[in-house]
């Protein structure tokens, strides 16, 4: 079998920008953590969703030394939380939640969440097309910003509070309202790598490559594939 | 979203495929592209790269980049949405009950 190689200069000039967007967000301060903090739990994130035989769910992947995590920046239990969602995100429950966010603050929560997904979406992304895996630049000073939005509610539809009013929206739509910059950066994402928000209505709205029902078959086996609740 | 799209365009789409990894029928390239998203989501380098190529030779470079993008996207949306215990509204999980049942996640057992 000849192997055919794919190129970075073959993809998509607005993926390529919004994956290189999101991945050296990863170094630099956040909302809630800082650029250290962010590019220590990212890696933590990689080296989850890299290995083979990860360690199980219900241990503490900070208490494995064959995980290989640097835990100098962010909490033994923020390493934990990235580590559990990067790798066994089928396994989280309500009580898990309350317990990490009796030690994270919620909001700080919804942005290591971020953190998570935007590794695993590129490394998704680069992996499946043997493009291999990028460095994380180093981290960038300063701190986070700590801007809370004004109007953040509880809601039903999710654990993690939201942006008022709640419930309007879809679940994974309001999910990570509550910090506008992780929510822009993920959806920035999602709109390169899917479809883009406002095409979403149009079953038959395509790039001129998969046509939307491909697309949803894709969607629906990855989606089958990590035995998501949702 | 899956049966939407293909009933809009006028496909059969059958999800008992989905969960057989064998394709909806009427779909073009669904067992390569089911095939390929497999792959992706495991740790068989050597089958990885087998569907990719497949993918590429039957459906061009192209779609194989954006079928790359679809997965990756909802290995991200998975995660969204079990990390922040994102759920439907009781009447929306009513009504894809069916879909539910045919895909067979009726049958795993629920972490919440």
């Amino acid at each position: 079998m000849s192997v055919i190689t794919v190129s970075i200069s073959d993809v998509r000039a607005d993926l390529v920008f919004a994956h290189e967007q999101s991945w050296s967000a990863l170094s630099q301060p956040g909302t809630w953590w800082s650029g250290a903090q962010r590019r220590e739990l990212a890696r933590t994130a990689v080296l989850a969703v890299s290995k083979a035989e990860p360690s199980p769910p219900w241990v503490a992947a900070s208490t494995v030394s064959a995980n290989d995590l640097q835990i100098n920046f962010a909490s033994s239990a923020a390493h934990d939380a990235v580590y559990r969602i990067a790798r066994h995100a089928a396994t989280l429950t309500n009580d898990w939640y309350q317990r990490v966010t009796q030690e994270i603050e919620p909001l700080a929560f919804v942005e290591l969440c971020g953190v998570v997904c935007t590794v695993a979406t590129v490394l998704s992304f680069r992996r499946a097309l043997d493009l291999g895996i990028p460095e994380l630049a180093p981290a960038m000073p300063g701190e986070p910003s700590r801007i809370k939005p004004a109007n953040v509610v509880d809601a039903t539809l999710n654990w993690v509070p939201v942006v008022g009013p709640a419930d309007k929206d879809a679940a994974v739509v309001q999910a990570f309202t509550a910090v506008p910059e992780t929510n822009r950066v993920i959806w920035a994402m999602a709109d390169a790598q899917y479809i883009p928000d406002k095409e979403m209505i149009d079953p038959h709205w395509t790039r001129g490559t998969l046509s939307r029902v491909q697309m949803e078959l894709v969607a629906t086996r990855v989606s089958q594939q990590r035995e998501c609740f949702y | 979203m899956l049966s939407w799209s293909g009933t809009e365009q006028g496909l059969e789409v059958n999800l008992e495929n989905v969960q057989n990894a064998s394709g909806g029928v009427e779909v073009s390239f669904a067992r390569e592209l089911v095939d390929f998203a497999t792959a992706a989501t495991e740790f068989d380098l050597s089958e990885l790269t087998k569907t990719r190529n497949d993918l590429i030779n039957v459906a061009g470079l192209a779609v194989a980049i954006d079928a790359a993008a679809v997965i990756a996207n909802f290995e991200m949306m998975t995660r969204l949405a079990d990390s922040t215990g994102a759920r439907m509204q009781t009447e929306v999980v009513a009504n894809r009950l069916a879909v539910a049942t045919a895909m067979g996640v009726d049958k795993v057992v629920s972490r919440r």
